[in-house]
């Protein structure tokens, strides 16, 4: 991104802060909204996560065609999903959904009984673009232009967290996000953006980059450990090595790496006393986590929103990873095993969030590298593309899918069809998806393409038309004045 | 000649004795040369500055943390009168010195035979006995503290970082896997490429890692005869991915000196397609364990079926023994195991030949990937990166990528003539002022760090036996041996972070792994190692195991107490930044650090020792503070 386009979009800060509160808040008065990103990394087989059910011949046979496609890797019976109530699932930018009723993954209880009740919602066929892709041909025609390194997991898992497939840039649409709206956090020692899963591209701006935290958020377990109380003056011992490593890192270093290292590290010291103390008010927490990696990261965020007041964040983007989905072997007993894990955690990150007051100002989305191939390569799936993803909260649209569920079929006679594998175009943008999550997190629409430059190829900006609909705006957040400036056409 | 240089260098020295800023280690590039010892370099002058083969101190040090997991003072002064050459020459020609996955089955043998001993009914073989990953990070731990064979160590734990399984996967309990895993980079470390492509490939922790263990050749036909479902079976595309992405090309064509090459448009241009990769997956079919009766059995799988070469099957002839109740052969499913017919990819076609044959598809497959162009630079570039610096120049990797692709006797892919390139080259070997205003080194990696403290501070174990898991060392520093999260590494070779190192352009692998928190947890490590004085720890192989003490030694520091004395402190300081810091922190930091020291409390016994207890503390702050400084965390 130049200079230019950023100048105009810190130029637009004021009027954003100018404006009244957007969107609805379920703490009366409170100006806060929080974004939770969950990375599945290695690419989940999210055809098992949202299944079609009918299995009427001649009608709605959804069932019977994906276990006819799936084979060994299609769940047993149709009877056995959990049914979602309704879904709505209709059409998307030209793509027609082609089932009308489904269910989740047995597995699942939680994400179906968020479903069903209103506060979760899937986008069906979703993945990286650069611009619209319409059938096969258009994708082998190299008039259009394709994701970089498609299939592939280092390309796709960055470009899921960039929004930008046709570069390897290394900004993070959450990063774009923190750089428009870092100001309206009145503590800026705090990342606006934190990181359960250290370092990582979606945080990751030109002003901004992350906060690591570890799951565990005990004050005594930030920062530096102390000397042990039987060295006597360890009190003393402890600030003398803190001044002393302020000064070693704050030091001007010429070569370009000593310099990085010290900067992150100076940050770092800065910030570990205002989290510390902020971390000694939170509260306890009734709702209870199971026991897993992701829910003691979902616990932990639940305590660092509990504290927002504190840290002085309006603002709160958190990013989690739960690792382990390239299943090309053992697909099945995997996703029996981890899909619990993910149900369980959303379920109860969403119940505390309803415990602290603030279920509609927390908006949980995932994301994952990409879909997986319909076919078997005998006992599990490969590399493939578009998938479906999961958007959890209390300003969501939710009991719906949205997007287009494709058709389970891998002949020519599937336009979107690319591979006699099963890989699906995506019908919908990873770019139409967070250019509606950030209007709802408070980005004016003039500055959409500062976050997602290529947003302009899907979306044709007018007042009150989101980009998918999955959020609820409870007053209107748009309107003609403020149109996307600055985005790339191809 | 050699008279003349003496000379003057009895005059040199006679000068810096009497400078302020002269202190005992390593202080310029010049102090404690030696040219009366037979050197190599033809320059006494090079020699002199540290930059010729005969190193000083500080060149030695410095040398040696690049091709070592970090020297001991005693080799730093070894170094210095045997020379780079003479020590290469001797490391190169050292066979491996230790074996990982015997030492595991010792520990495995003495685990058995303990508990057998005390209850022969519920052990009565060795399979009655668990033995848990940590068993190799034992056994690599052990090998590291005690083979002589410290280049190779080096370089397989670069190759660990390149060619990447890892215990995050199906084996992850499993000792011998590792073990196995790594003795075979060890090997093939002073080895060929070519030879190394094809130990990997053919080894059952890859392949399960990247799943073409029983990987089947593409399979449309009925489930069984006459059955109307039709399976729909491919070949399994990560392993075919990953080696030409991670292990051999990579994604973009390079030039012979690692730069991109553009097309007319100016564009990258792709070293292959999706096609290639199903091309290339076709290859990988057939192959199972040593001990499999078809394609496709797991059965029996146990800890030394990780040990053993893959086994290869033309046809899968499951049918027979999964449904044994089929009598009669005629009924049987037999399909192709091995893909049959030509294979397409990297613009090659391997010919159609018989599937009994299908290993020499493999063969032709990695003598495709082994003779593309890339191969040289790409692979130059990651060992540079890991052993010396994060972006070598294009002329660095041009002169290594040259040796990749002939060592000078016709042989392509020789990795002896391509580490000697390496840390010969003068890139590597030139030291250190205008290093000081460019991206030149790059950040240690923090499983680095740790070895450099371990073996820097002397750690040392009576009977020469070490007993060291390395748990809460992955827990606190995300990083071991083969122990990567994914195939990607703990870090990427392109990672570039925020600030001056983007804004030139350059990339610093190391840094994805440095943030606010693994900042903390860090220092909090050497918190734990240094000042706690627990840098190992101990595990009992089986329940009642007796503790052994001896094992878990800790850091002694007491010869060096009397240098806690407040007019030797920084005797002490320049002491342990040669060894840890190559002699690389600069003065004012030094200054910065003495002063801490000056500050904490000291008493002196009556015959003017300084007090143990103090002295032991403020001798472990001060090696706290070094280990944190940005002067030792890139390694320039």
């Amino acid at each position: 991104m130049g200079t230019t386009t950023l100048m105009s979009s810190l130029t637009s800060l004021g009027a954003l802060n100018g404006l009244t509160k957007i969107g609805a808040d379920s703490a009366p008065g409170e100006d806060y909204k929080a974004l939770v990103c969950i990375l599945f990394s290695g690419g989940m087989d999210t055809f098992n996560v949202l299944v079609p059910s009918g299995t009427t011949v001649g009608g709605d046979n959804g069932f019977n065609e994906y276990r006819t496609l799936r084979t060994d890797l299609a769940l047993s019976s149709a009877s056995t999903l959990l049914s979602l109530n309704n879904p709505q699932c209709g059409s998307f930018r030209g793509f027609n959904c082609a089932y009308s009723s489904y269910g989740v993954h047995p597995a699942m209880t939680g994400v179906r009984d968020l479903f069903n009740s209103g506060k979760l919602a899937f986008i069906s066929n979703i993945g990286t673009l650069v611009e619209p892709l319409m059938n096969e041909s258009e994708f082998y025609n190299s008039q259009k232009k394709i994701p970089l390194g498609i299939y592939s997991h280092s390309d796709q898992i960055m470009q899921w967290q960039t929004s930008v497939p046709q570069s390897r840039d290394a900004l993070g649409v959450g990063g774009r996000m923190a750089d428009i709206l870092n100001a309206n956090n009145s503590n800026n020692g705090i990342s606006m953006n934190i990181s359960l899963a250290g370092k990582n591209v979606f945080q990751r701006g030109q002003f901004v980059t992350e906060y690591s935290i570890s799951d565990n958020v005990d004050p005594n377990n930030v920062g530096l450990q102390s000397f042990p109380t039987w060295w006597g003056n360890s009190g003393l011992l402890n600030d003398m090595r803190t001044n002393a490593i302020d000064s070693l890192v704050s030091k001007t270093y010429a070569n370009l790496l000593q310099k990085t290292y010290s900067s992150t590290a100076k940050n770092s010291m800065a910030s570990f006393e205002i989290f510390k103390e902020a971390l000694k008010r939170v509260p306890t927490i009734q709702t209870s986590f199971p026991n897993t990696g992701l829910s003691r990261d979902l616990l932990a965020i639940t305590k660092v929103m509990s504290v927002r007041q504190q840290l002085g964040a309006k603002r709160q983007i958190f990013f989690v990873n739960i690792g382990g989905w390239d299943m090309h072997d053992g697909l099945m007993g995997g996703l029996n095993n981890m899909l619990p894990i993910v149900s369980q955690a959303m379920k109860a990150f969403y119940d505390s969030t309803v415990e602290l007051g603030i279920a509609e100002n927390v908006t949980t989305f995932t994301i994952s590298d990409f879909a997986r191939t319909l076919t078997s390569n005998g006992n599990g799936s490969d590399h493939a593309w578009g998938g479906n993803n999961m958007i959890m909260g209390g300003a969501v649209n939710g009991g719906r899918i949205f997007g287009a569920y494709p058709k389970m079929d891998v002949s020519n006679s599937n336009a979107l069809n690319v591979s006699f594998r099963g890989n699906f175009i995506p019908a919908v943008s990873t770019d139409e998806m967070y250019a509606e999550l950030a209007l709802w997190y408070g980005v004016s629409p003039s500055d959409l393409c500062y976050i997602l430059p290529n947003l302009g190829n899907f979306y044709s900006f007018s007042a009150n038309s989101m980009p998918v609909g999955f959020m609820n705006f409870s007053n209107s957040p748009i309107s003609n004045i403020n149109h996307p400036l600055d985005c790339l056409t191809y | 000649m050699k008279t003349k240089i003496l000379l003057f260098l009895a005059l040199l020295f006679s000068k810096l004795t009497f400078s302020q800023e002269l202190k005992t280690f390593g202080k310029g590039y010049t102090k404690g040369v030696s040219v009366n010892a037979s050197s190599n370099s033809n320059s006494g002058i090079k020699t002199l500055l540290g930059t010729g083969f005969l190193p000083n101190a500080k060149a030695s040090s410095r040398f040696l943390s690049q091709a070592t997991l970090g020297p001991t003072f005693q080799e730093i002064n070894t170094l210095q009168t045997q020379g780079i050459e003479a020590w290469l020459d001797q490391q190169l020609s050292l066979p491996p010195q230790f074996n990982l996955k015997n030492y595991v089955q010792s520990l495995h043998q003495y685990a058995f035979d303990s508990l057998h001993a005390a209850n022969p009914i519920d052990y009565q073989t060795i399979e009655d006995v668990f033995v848990d990953d940590w068993v190799f990070d034992v056994a690599w731990f052990q090998g590291n503290m005690t083979a002589a064979d410290r280049l190779r160590w080096r370089v397989s734990l670069a190759l660990s970082e390149i060619f990447v399984t890892s215990r995050i996967s199906a084996f992850d309990n499993n000792p011998y896997a590792l073990a196995s895993y790594y003795d075979m980079l060890n090997k093939n470390a002073f080895g060929n490429y070519r030879s190394l492509i094809d130990s990997i490939s053919y080894h059952p922790a890859m392949a399960v890692y990247l799943t073409y263990m029983n990987n089947h050749a593409t399979d449309t036909l009925a489930t069984y005869p006459g059955s109307p479902t039709k399976k729909q079976v491919f070949p399994d595309e990560n392993y075919a991915r990953e080696i030409m992405q991670l292990f051999s090309i990579g994604l973009y064509k390079l030039n012979n000196n690692g730069t991109e090459m553009r097309d007319a448009n100016n564009q990258l241009i792709p070293t292959y397609n999706n096609n290639d990769i199903a091309g290339l997956a076709k290859v990988f079919t057939g192959l199972s364990w040593s001990h499999s009766r078809y394609l496709g059995d797991n059965s029996n799988v146990n800890d030394l079926s990780y040990t053993k070469r893959l086994k290869f099957f033309p046809m899968d002839s499951s049918d027979k023994y999964i449904r044994s109740w089929i009598t009669n052969p005629a009924n049987w499913r037999i399909v192709y195991g091995h893909e049959p017919g030509s294979k397409t990819f990297l613009g090659q076609t391997i010919p159609s030949r018989p599937v009994q044959q299908g290993e020499q598809d493999i063969q032709d497959a990695l003598n495709i990937i082994f003779n593309h162009p890339n191969v040289g630079p790409f692979i130059s570039r990651r060992l540079i990166q890991h052993l010396v610096t994060s972006n070598p120049s294009s002329e660095f990797i041009d002169r290594v990528a040259t040796v990749f692709n002939n060592n000078g006797q016709g042989v392509r892919g020789d990795l002896k003539a391509v580490i000697r390139a390496i840390l010969l080259d003068p890139e590597a070997r030139d030291c250190c002022a205008e290093k000081e205003t460019n991206v030149y080194g790059h950040l240690r990696s923090p499983f680095l760090r740790y070895m450099n403290i371990v073996k820097g501070l002397n750690l040392h174990a009576t009977n020469g036996i070490y007993r060291n898991v390395m748990y809460d060392l992955y827990d606190r520093i995300e990083q071991k041996p083969l122990n990567s999260p994914s195939v990607f590494n703990f870090y990427q070779p392109g990672y570039v972070p925020d600030g001056p190192v983007q804004a030139a352009g350059k990339v610093a692998p190391e840094f994805q792994m440095l943030n606010s928190l693994s900042f903390a947890n860090y220092m909090n490590a050497v918190h734990r190692w240094v000042i706690s004085n627990d840098p190992l720890e101990f595990w009992g192989l089986f329940s009642n195991e007796t503790y052994k003490p001896d094992q878990e030694p800790r850091f002694d520091l007491t010869s060096e107490y009397t240098l806690a004395k407040t007019n030797r402190l920084r005797e002490f300081l320049d002491k342990y930044n040669l060894i840890l810091a190559q002699g690389r922190i600069k003065p004012e930091n030094m200054s910065i650090i003495e002063n801490v020291l000056k500050t904490m409390p000291m008493d002196y016994e009556t015959n003017g020792d300084p007090d143990p207890t103090l002295a032991d503390r403020k001798l472990r702050m001060g090696i706290f503070l070094i280990l944190i400084s940005p002067d030792y965390l890139i390694n320039r």
